[in-house]
């Protein structure tokens, strides 16, 4: 297998051998930061979040636990899986959390739902950005069950999506965007919602910009 | 204004018509036009089929007949790409320094007609009249080779009593490409259909386009089928002062 | 029935292969359907999108410079890759491809293995390997699980199955899920699926993907989907094999900004496509505890040192060209005999086949130019048509049968008689006194022999006319040129 890799290489180089091209010299003149105020970035985000069937309810830092717990009872969700690292303030002794501390497939397939925080959102594409940490849980409890509740900060919210590249120049070790729910067209080009993975999602964001 | 023009090879030979309406409306707009006899062809259809050293041949004549030409004028956007296109890469390969800096010179002065009339001599309006029914074909060259643009449409809104009726899927190849129709004929054909459904939903009675490249393959097509419209080179319709072109 | 032909060594040529295709009225209209609509979308978000032009020139500008640095960069990202965890296998072709995976497949004792959608195996012909191997290998995009279970070949890029319609894929799933009952509406359809991916997700303990980008800067791979399958084989499995083309990287986790944002107007007309997976070598506690990444040659190196060939590689396969091409939308893909078809398959599939197969894909143009217009990453694609027509060419030229061949004798002596202007003028009036044969009373032409059949196969032609234009510009003259009308 090393000389596979350095035939492959020996090839490589010799087909690059005079060239000249500098990182630096690329073209950037796409556009990189928006122009939207706090406001106007909710906004959006909050329109583009609805035109792919999410949604949305804002709160203020001191309504997280309500609402959250609201939007859990709206949805008649009974067993949430939550991330081991969720903020125990936000979690309302009414609903039934599962922990998840090694827990199986098959048990975080048997619940109704999943409830996260974020790291960051972006308004233009409506975009949910997961980069499981504590707060955020193993990546496969945001994908089995079937309703994922995310805790959004107005705060996380970028407009563009250079925006939340440069906000991160550390790149995380895992990361999962979401901009819609499981989708597919691949039948007639019509659209299906919910193929795999959540096919509800409900976002609150919360107003810790004021 | 002086300036030359270079026929085409299918056009000298298939659609004299076509010169004969560039010479008309040229003289008519006060252009010295001349014709130099030792023309033959731009080299596309050997370029674009694989035939490059051939096409380098026949560049090269180009670029040394006209090499003193104040400029030229070609009634076909396929062409004209081809010289924008292809010819300093087959110069750079195949040609030689001297050859390379001639046609350097030389392209800024080479014009496709819409280009010509509507850059060169600044003019909209070439006191055309041709009272009918008309739909435009925006060869695939002359849209994105050349970035034609409104030239044409700018020409045809100023042509009295024309009827300019907007086409479906303007955009969308008719499916000459040159030796393709012959080497993938039923494709070809299947595009040509797809095309015909777009011009005739618009009831004109005359297609007109840049190229009579195109219109040879929709034309073909047209009456073959026994159908009504009827192809027409823009020149044409441009050089006519009453009725249909002559 | 069997299948298309989808190897390019076995393929017919395109002309003869899409003779078929133009009778199937059914799969003309629903890869007409399926193609306007992505095209009305993408059209849609591009105009939104006022730094298009400049996203595109970014894009274009970070894939030709990753191609001009490529050992640097994959020297980078075996680096990161490794240092997180991750094996990096290295493949010169095809054959050594499928061997590595199947020996990690083997190692892992896996009778089966779950597979997210990548072009690339089907490059490599990797299944049919596999079943020889004793590993079923279970598609899990809807497309990919249509086409598997139909018997069928992928015809589209990122929409493999837009030739098959919902009564056929209802009449697929009856038979081979077991389910008499099920109706054709696309949400029934989808949700059988569902329940029958289901319980392969939560079992099979490997899979296989391939990668939309590699990043050099950590090591790490993106995959961008629509329908969660892709989330599902990447974090539920204990074993993950990524297989990627040499090309796929990029310099940095940043450079995604640009990338992610024409990648998914382009293939699907959206914003951004519905989940997009990020993950760098092996993570504990978090999904397959054991990740190989081969990287593939398969001809690309050879296609990085050709000058106009190069640009071939900066594709992202985001397939905006299929959806455009005139040509692809009267055939679909399976004329193309090729897992990648349409205008990026002209110019690919030969070329990694050294061009020594598939020559007759870079003719299966009009060089129309409509896919360089949608190009996010700026391919000249007809200005790569055209030189490797001339390479096929080239090729024939040392052909015996060239002698022989209409259109080689065609050209040959066309170039001859343009040669010189009397010798045009001669050929002019032989061609006249020619045709007068084939010219009916009206002075139409219906029907010609040889070359000329194949146009007159559809189109009429007009006869020549009595005088050339030179002719009557040089009797003007002699009569005293423009004064005398």
């Amino acid at each position: 297998m090393t000389n596979s890799r350095q035939a492959i290489f020996d090839n490589v180089r010799a087909a690059t051998k005079a060239d000249v091209d500098r990182y630096e010299d690329i073209p950037r003149n796409y556009i990189r930061a928006g122009g939207l105020d706090s406001q106007g970035r909710i906004h959006l985000m909050t329109e583009r979040l609805h035109e792919y069937g999410a949604d949305v309810v804002e709160c203020s830092s001191a309504d997280i636990r309500q609402t959250i717990f609201r939007q859990l009872h709206l949805g008649k969700k009974h067993q949430i899986v939550i991330p081991a690292g969720l903020l125990p303030a936000w979690l309302d002794s009414g609903a039934n959390w599962l922990v998840d501390q090694n827990l199986t497939h098959e048990q975080i397939e048997a619940c109704d739902g999943v409830l996260t925080a974020s790291s960051a959102g972006v308004a233009d594409s409506g975009t949910i950005v997961l980069h499981h940490g504590a707060e955020e849980g193993q990546r496969v409890i945001s994908l089995l069950p079937d309703f994922h509740l995310c805790v959004l900060r107005a705060s996380q919210i970028v407009e563009t999506l250079p925006e939340y590249f440069s906000r991160f120049p550390e790149p995380p070790r895992l990361a999962t965007y979401i901009s819609g729910p499981s989708a597919t067209a691949d039948i007639e080009m019509t659209r299906i919602k919910g193929v795999h993975g959540p096919r509800f999602l409900s976002v609150i964001i919360v107003r810790d910009d004021f | 204004m002086r300036a030359s023009l270079f026929i085409t090879c299918y056009n000298d030979t298939l659609f004299p018509q076509t010169g004969r309406a560039v010479v008309r409306l040229l003289e008519r707009l006060g252009v010295d036009l001349d014709f130099l006899p030792a023309q033959t062809c731009c080299g596309q259809m050997h370029a674009n089929t694989g035939f490059r050293g051939e096409a380098y041949s026949q560049a090269k004549r180009f670029v040394q007949l006209y090499r003193d030409t104040e400029c030229v004028v070609i009634p076909s956007s396929s062409c004209v790409a081809m010289i924008r296109d292809q010819y300093a890469g087959l110069f750079e390969e195949l040609g030689n320094e001297g050859l390379r800096s001639q046609f350097a010179a030389l392209l800024p002065r080479v014009f496709e007609l819409s280009e010509f009339l509507t850059d060169k001599l600044g003019v909209d309006d070439v006191g055309a009249h041709f009272p009918h029914r008309v739909a435009y074909h925006a060869s695939c060259h002359g849209l994105r080779g050349l970035h034609l643009g409104e030239r044409p449409f700018r020409l045809l809104s100023r042509v009295r009593g024309l009827k300019l009726i907007p086409v479906a899927n303007l955009d969308r190849c008719c499916g000459f490409g040159g030796t393709f129709s012959v080497k993938n004929a039923e494709v070809s054909t299947a595009m040509l259909d797809a095309k015909l459904v777009d011009l005739l939903a618009t009831d004109a009675e005359y297609c007109t386009a840049l190229d009579n490249s195109c219109l040879m393959h929709v034309g073909g097509g047209l009456h073959r089928r026994n159908l009504n419209m009827k192809p027409i080179h823009l020149a044409e319709i441009l050089a006519s002062t009453e009725g249909p072109a002559g | 029935m069997s299948g298309p032909v989808m190897d390019p060594r076995l393929a017919p040529p395109f002309p003869q292969a899409a003779l078929p295709i133009l009778q199937n009225t059914q799969l003309r209209k629903n890869v007409a359907h399926a193609t306007d609509v992505i095209q009305t979308k993408r059209n849609r978000l591009v105009a939104e999108k006022q730094d298009w032009q400049q996203l595109r020139s970014a894009a274009a500008a970070i894939r030709a410079h990753v191609l001009a640095n490529l050992a640097h960069y994959l020297e980078e990202f075996e680096k990161n890759c490794t240092a997180a965890g991750g094996v990096v296998h290295w493949a010169r072709d095809a054959a050594e491809a499928r061997q590595i995976i199947i020996d990690i497949l083997r190692e892992e004792k896996a009778t089966e293995v779950i597979k997210i959608k990548t072009m690339t195996s089907a490059e490599i012909q990797l299944n049919p390997s596999l079943e020889k191997a004793g590993i079923s290998a279970v598609e899990t995009d809807l497309a990919e699980l249509i086409l598997q279970l139909g018997d069928d070949e992928p015809s589209h890029i990122v929409v493999p199955a837009l030739h098959v319609n919902r009564q056929q894929v209802r009449e697929i799933f009856a038979r081979r899920m077991s389910l008499p009952q099920l109706p054709d509406d696309p949400e029934a359809l989808a949700a059988a699926a569902r329940t029958y991916l289901r319980k392969k997700f939560l079992s099979v303990p490997t899979a296989i993907s391939g990668a939309n980008f590699l990043i050099a800067e950590n090591g790490s791979v993106a995959i961008v989907e629509s329908e969660g399958n892709g989330r599902m084989c990447l974090t539920l499995p204990r074993t993950l094999i990524t297989l990627a083309g040499i090309e796929k990287v990029l310099p940095r986790f940043s450079d995604l900004e640009v990338l992610l944002q024409v990648l998914a107007r382009s293939a699907t007309g959206e914003r951004l496509n519905p989940y997009n997976s990020l993950w760098s070598g092996v993570v504990p506690g978090d999904g397959p505890q054991k990740f190989h990444v081969v990287l593939l040659d398969n001809g690309r190196s050879e296609i990085l040192g050709r000058k106009v060939e190069r640009q071939t590689l900066q594709c992202i396969r985001c397939a905006a060209c299929l959806n455009t091409c005139p040509v692809y939308r009267q055939t679909g893909g399976h004329a193309y005999g090729s897992p990648y078809a349409g205008p990026i398959g002209a110019i690919l599939t030969p070329q990694l086949e050294h061009m020594q197969h598939a020559q007759s894909l870079p003719y299966a143009s009009s060089l129309c130019a409509a896919c360089y217009e949608v190009c996010p990453v700026k391919i000249n694609i007809p200005e790569v048509l055209i030189d490797l027509r001339a390479k096929v060419v080239d090729q024939e030229r040392e052909e015996a049968s060239r002698w022989t061949d209409p259109m080689y004798m065609g050209m040959k002596a066309a170039n001859f008689v343009f040669g010189s202007a009397s010798r045009f003028r001669l050929a002019q009036r032989f061609g006249k006194l020619g045709l007068r044969f084939f010219t009916d009373k009206d002075g139409w032409i219906r029907k010609l022999p040889s070359l000329g059949a194949r146009w007159t196969l559809s189109r009429d032609l007009p006869g020549m006319p009595d005088q050339t234009f030179r002719d009557w510009w040089a009797e003007r003259e002699a009569r005293g040129g423009k004064e005398a009308r």
